[in-house]
């Protein structure tokens, strides 16, 4: 496998203007006769796809759910970065950048993410064209606020409905496409491969979920937008269809797949409370602003909260890091809630919770201004948990949210599979070992609305494609492949349930195997009895699982089905990355890996790359590595003490 | 604090788009008050999976809220009955034990059933579709802060924007009407300088589509903002009737 | 034509059941002012019509024209309840309004169906009434028939039901609903069809009680 980033050369800031000079273009009468596939309509899949439509592109477009609007994307609550600086306080596109890279642990490309920042404001002028409808001050300007423990103010946000909002803005420009007859919409369609013909991208096969047909789509490019694979937990912050098929389809075809291990586990989510729970709920970051977290000091102290006197409450992070306080980054506080609750301190029915206490802010502020701030993620959390946080404390854990691995990526968004690219959170590209706060929506527009289209064009000006059609024997065989892997997938089914277990169970016993061995704090004895467990989970399931009726109908079970073969196939190579990558980096904490005062401790003399997997066929899966050289920044050691 | 009850559940049970559907009755007990709605089916679900019987369809995505994907009729009332909430925010300590559900999917005349409570609401797209944007393509468009908007008017624009496009809507409409849908992205886009420059255009393309879509005529009952998860007021609707009578009497 | 495709649309049907609603209601209140009259005697409920009655070009004019808006007020009413009724019935085993108040909002169209069997009645007896017999002894006579008043009463708590919902309903239609407002407009939906009542009901109560025995 060759890794060639394809950086540009150039000083930092010309990159991306050097590089759109040096594409090859695609003449607007000739951009009708190509036709790209999107797989995906979060904001990098619909504005991707609309954009490429509007340029002139023949565009088909695939999501799982009933509309296009629905993708994950939507429920992103807290803002997007750009580097406008409109408030006056010292932002810069080269601060942006530097924050981003420095957030990522330094384990992201420098030239990725400074383009990154240099887009960002586009993003913002082209959002409030469509009538996104932004927060503003009340002289009519935008308004931003700090987010992330961010230096600057440098985030824009709607209401707690950023995502939607984004997301609505996209799925407009889109619709308008379709109208426009310029893009083949296909609702309720499940990527199941990449058809590759010659080495290159060619299509895909798609399942109907209503008819369960499998269908073949044929194209010039293929885009994967897919969003990111967090559900390997089974409990996460992403929607339950959020899934790691597409990419992984993707890799087994010979894409590479980078980072897998990086994933972002969000300290402020609502606790599990029973073991029939299905998702957890993240609560805004900013509750961190006014909110203090603490646990009782002594263990297993059962009083409520209000009878906890002052003295035996431990405010540990205010203690531990005295000039950040509750503000760390979202790792720093997941793991110190994680080590608080090991330690037995932690509270409510399963003892895997932290207090959130808005006690002092009310007594400070005033009840009015506390609610004026986070009425409705208070009114959220209670109607969850049925509790008022301006009564009690509100109760905490960390939950997993986001994942920073993805398909590894070129400059121009490509995969290693010629003509396939993979845009959003399914590629690895911007935000390395750690992702801040308000970056993804801005990556997801970036990549859409600003970079895809000028990789899609010198890619089709570059290469010369033969003309092909679905009853080409690769796409055949693709759908064949297909069909037995699904006979597969039902083959237990003939003799009724009895002896044999769910598809939920299983995806619950994965997703607690990896949860307790490859989840907040690694290391090598439980990664390594995780690698050892994983193959009798798929055995059990390959062998024992029930999905109940058949695949020419809707079947809800099955789709399910599919998506864990896939995470158990996956799980392994996250495994193997956590177990090889023998430093700690943002949010990959490795216990062999820290400073006297417990502390990540990155590694840069040997760890400075990006860690590539490759499908092995039968064998091992492949490590390669794409070193990671810093031409314009000096990596540092973070430090919030 | 959480306790366990036990139900008695009616859920719509229909093969396919083509098939007779029929209330079937489950009994389902020890449902924790903390569960979900959601999560209350997923446990029904899997013990009809044990028994070898074919589970309940129905649509479901972020489980928080926003996407509008899931929802059914809860004894007669769309996501059930308490205020401003989707069926998968609605928790189970809203039931007492011993409780009989009737639970049936959003109907319309514009949403046909594929399975169970799953629906096909593409309608709401092909409305968008018509004209529920802003005609820019990407690129070229003037700075963030060029227009400055009232910061009124930007959070009037956000409470219409606030729609998820579940169809709640229509579905407990008398008529079947999709008026608030249509009016909530008419209103937000009129309520914008971005958006004004077509106005007409668009008011006048979505009624027309919504109209060819077979949902009903409105009669201002007000069903629709009683049970829309977002509060969405009907004064939206008051909103796009304006757009479109001053839209059909200079450009109809 | 952008007419028809404007009165075709749903939109139209419903700005034109708010016109011609807004007519009959400015109507009733023409009328209501000329009936209220008879609470100061019969010589001047007597006048009233006189007056009226002698300039028979104007009566014919306005009574057309009322005729006509009330013809397209029924026929796209009825037009919009047989539309919507297709959409509607019996879409759910168990179904329920969550509105309250919702009852005159449910029945338009058949307190409005009674209003009309009302009016039919009630021209037959006073418009087309023998016309050697002074109107105001008309009134009197078949008012103090107790089941004759007793029905139009009914018709008015139709009348009043209808326009509770329906004053509200037509300002929505224009697409008048500010918060500023609201508050006003619920009074005044509940005011207005109160005050028709009162008036109405009063003359039929006033004579079917006796109390207008001597009128
Ligand atoms: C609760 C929450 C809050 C967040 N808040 C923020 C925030 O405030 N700021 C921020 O910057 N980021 C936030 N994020 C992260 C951000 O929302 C996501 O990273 C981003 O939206 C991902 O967008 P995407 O376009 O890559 O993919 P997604 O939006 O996940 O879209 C994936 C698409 O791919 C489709 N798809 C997937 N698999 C297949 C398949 N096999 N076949 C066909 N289609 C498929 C899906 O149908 C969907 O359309 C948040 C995330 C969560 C979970
Ligand atoms: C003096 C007599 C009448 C008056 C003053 C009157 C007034 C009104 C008004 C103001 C409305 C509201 C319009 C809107 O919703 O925008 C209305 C609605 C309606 N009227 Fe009448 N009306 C009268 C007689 C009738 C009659 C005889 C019928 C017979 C069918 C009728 C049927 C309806 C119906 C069905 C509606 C509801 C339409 C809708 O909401 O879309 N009305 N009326
Ligand atoms: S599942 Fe997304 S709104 Fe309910």
């Amino acid at each position: 496998m060759e890794l060639n980033a394809r950086v540009p050369a150039g000083p930092l800031a010309e990159k991306w203007d050097n590089h759109r000079f040096a594409n090859k273009l695609v003449n607007p009468a000739n951009r009708r006769k190509y036709r790209a596939i999107v797989v995906g309509t979060g904001l990098a899949g619909a504005s991707a796809a609309a954009t490429l439509a509007e340029q002139g592109y023949q565009v088909q477009v695939f999501c799982i759910q009933d509309s296009p609007r629905r993708a994950h994307s939507i429920a992103a609550q807290g803002g997007i970065n750009a580097a406008k600086s409109y408030q006056n306080d010292g932002d810069s596109v080269f601060r942006l950048f530097y924050d981003t890279i420095k957030g990522g642990d330094f384990r992201a490309r420098e030239a990725n993410v400074y383009r990154l920042a240099q887009v960002s404001n586009e993003i913002i002028d082209q959002c409030v064209a469509q009538g996104v409808p932004f927060a503003r001050e009340y002289g009519g300007t935008l308004a931003n606020r700090s987010f992330g423990g961010a230096q600057v103010s440098r985030t824009f946000y709607a209401r707690g409905q950023t995502g939607q909002q984004l997301l609505l803005g996209a799925y407009g420009a889109l619709s308008r496409q379709i109208k426009a007859g310029r893009v083949a919409m296909f609702t309720r369609r499940e990527m199941m491969d990449v058809v590759l013909v010659d080495g290159r991208a060619r299509g895909i096969t798609s399942r109907n979920i209503i008819t369960g047909e499998m269908e073949s789509h044929v194209a010039d490019v293929v885009i994967l937008a897919t969003g990111g694979y967090g559900n390997v937990y089974f409990l996460s912050t992403n929607a339950m269809a959020s899934n790691v098929t597409a990419a992984w389809r993707a890799y087994r075809c010979g894409a590479g797949f980078a980072n897998p291990s990086f994933v972002q586990i969000h300290p402020t989510c609502i606790p599990v409370h029973g073991d029939y729970q299905s998702k957890l709920t993240l609560m805004s970051e900013s509750l961190r602003n006014d909110g203090r977290v603490w646990v009782p000091k002594n263990q297993g102290d059962l009083r409520k909260p209000a009878d906890i006197p002052e003295a035996e409450r431990d405010y540990y992070l205010e203690n531990k890091y005295p000039s950040f306080g509750n503000l760390v980054p979202r790792d720093v506080a997941s793991r110190n809630a994680k080590e608080q609750c090991d330690l037995g301190k932690g509270v409510g029915s399963t003892g895997l919770a932290v207090y959130l206490d808005f006690a002092d802010a009310i007594s400070r502020d005033g009840r009015e201004t506390i609610f004026k701030k986070y009425g409705n993620l208070f009114q959220m959390y209670e109607k969850i948990t049925d509790s008022n946080p301006m009564v009690e404390p509100m109760m905490i854990y960390p939950a997993v949210h986001y994942t920073m691995g993805g398909l590894w990526v070129d400059y121009d968004l490509m995969t290693t599979i010629p003509g396939l690219f993979a845009i959003g959170e399914c590629n690895f590209s911007d935000h390395g070992a750690n992702r801040l706060g308000a970056s993804a929506l801005m990556q997801g527009l970036a990549d859409g609305y600003f970079i895809i289209a000028t990789a899609v064009a010198n890619y089709l000006g570059t290469n010369k494609l033969e003309q092909i059609n679905e009853h080409a024997a690769p796409f055949l065989d693709s759908r064949r492949g297909c069909e037995d892997r699904i006979a597969r997938l039902l083959k237990n089914s003939g003799g009724g349930p009895a002896g044999k277990c769910t598809v939920d169970e299983i995806h619950k016993e994965l997703g607690r195997l990896m949860w307790d061995n490859c989840g907040m704090a690694r290391n090598a004895t439980d990664l390594q009895a995780a690698l050892e467990e994983l193959p009798k989970i798929g055995k059990k399931f390959w062998d024992h699982v029930y999905i109940p009726g058949n695949t020419r109908e809707i079947n809800q079970s099955l789709e399910r089905a599919g998506r864990v073969a896939d995470f158990l196939e996956f799980a392994e190579i996250m495994i193997r990355d956590a177990l090889t990558r023998e430093e700690s980096c943002g949010c990959h904490l490795r216990e062999e890996s820290q400073t006297e005062e417990g502390e990540a401790k990155r590694d840069d003399a040997n760890y400075s790359h990006v860690s590539v997997w490759e499908h092995g066929g039968d064998g091992a899966p492949k490590l390669h590595k794409e070193p990671l050289s810093f031409e314009f920044v000096t990596p540092s050691q973070r430090s919030y003490k | 604090m959480s306790s366990s009850i036990n139900l008695t559940l009616k859920i719509w049970r229909q093969p396919h788009s083509d098939a007779l559907g029929s209330l079937e009755t489950y009994t389902l007990d020890h449902i924790s008050t903390d569960m979900s709605f959601l999560e209350m089916l997923d446990v029904l679900n899997e013990k009809l999976t044990k028994e070898g019987k074919d589970p309940v369809a129905f649509d479901h995505d972020c489980r928080e809220g926003i996407c509008g994907m899931c929802g059914a009729i809860v004894d007669g009332v769309a996501h059930g009955p308490e205020k401003e909430v989707t069926l998968c925010q609605l928790h189970m300590r809203h039931f007492k034990s011993g409780d009989t559900l009737v639970i049936e999917p959003f109907r319309s005349r514009a949403f046909p059933i594929k399975k169970d409570l799953l629906i096909d609401r593409s309608a709401l797209d092909r409305i968008i579709q018509s004209g529920g944007y802003v005609s820019v393509n990407t690129g070229g468009t003037p700075d963030g802060n060029s227009i400055p908007i009232p910061a009124k008017q930007a959070e009037l624009a956000m409470d219409a924007a606030a729609c998820i496009g579940c169809g709640a809507c229509v579905a407990s409409c008398p008529n079947g009407a999709a008026m608030l849908f249509t009016s909530a992205k008419i209103s937000q886009l009129a309520l914008l300088p971005q958006g004004q420059v077509e106005g007409k255009e668009r008011a006048l393309a979505m009624v027309a589509q919504m109209d060819s879509e077979g949902f009903g005529n409105c009669t201002n009952a007000r069903e629709c903002e009683a049970v829309c998860p977002k509060g969405i007021s009907i004064r939206n609707i008051a909103r796009l009737n304006r757009e479109y009578l001053t839209a059909v009497l200079s450009e109809g | 034509m952008w007419f028809v495709r404007f009165v075709t649309s749903s939109i139209g049907k419903k700005l034109v059941m708010a016109a011609t609603g807004l007519l009959l209601f400015l109507f009733l209140l023409t009328h209501a002012a000329g009936n209220a009259t008879i609470f100061m005697s019969s010589a001047v409920f007597q006048d009233y019509a006189d007056e009226l009655h002698s300039h028979p070009l104007i009566v014919l004019v306005f009574s057309s024209a009322l005729l006509a808006v009330l013809l397209v007020h029924i026929g796209v009413g009825l037009y919009l309840f047989y539309e919507n009724r297709a959409v509607s019935n019996n879409r759910y085993v168990v179904s329920k309004r969550v509105v309250k108040n919702s009852l005159a909002s449910a029945t338009m169209p058949y307190t409005g169906l009674f209003v009309l069997l009302f009016l039919v009645i009630h021209i037959f007896g006073f418009t087309f009434s023998p016309k050697d017999v002074p109107i105001s002894s008309t009134v009197r006579d078949m008012l103090s028939n107790f089941f004759y008043a007793l029905f139009y009463i009914t018709a008015f708590i139709a009348l009043t039901f209808h326009l509770s919902h329906g004053l509200w309903s037509m300002l929505q239609t224009f697409g008048v609903n500010h918060p500023r407002y609201e508050l006003f407009i619920a009074r005044l939906s509940l005011v207005l069809p109160l005050f028709f009542f009162l008036i109405f009901g009063g003359i039929a109560f006033y004579f079917m009680t006796g109390l207008g025995a001597n009128y």
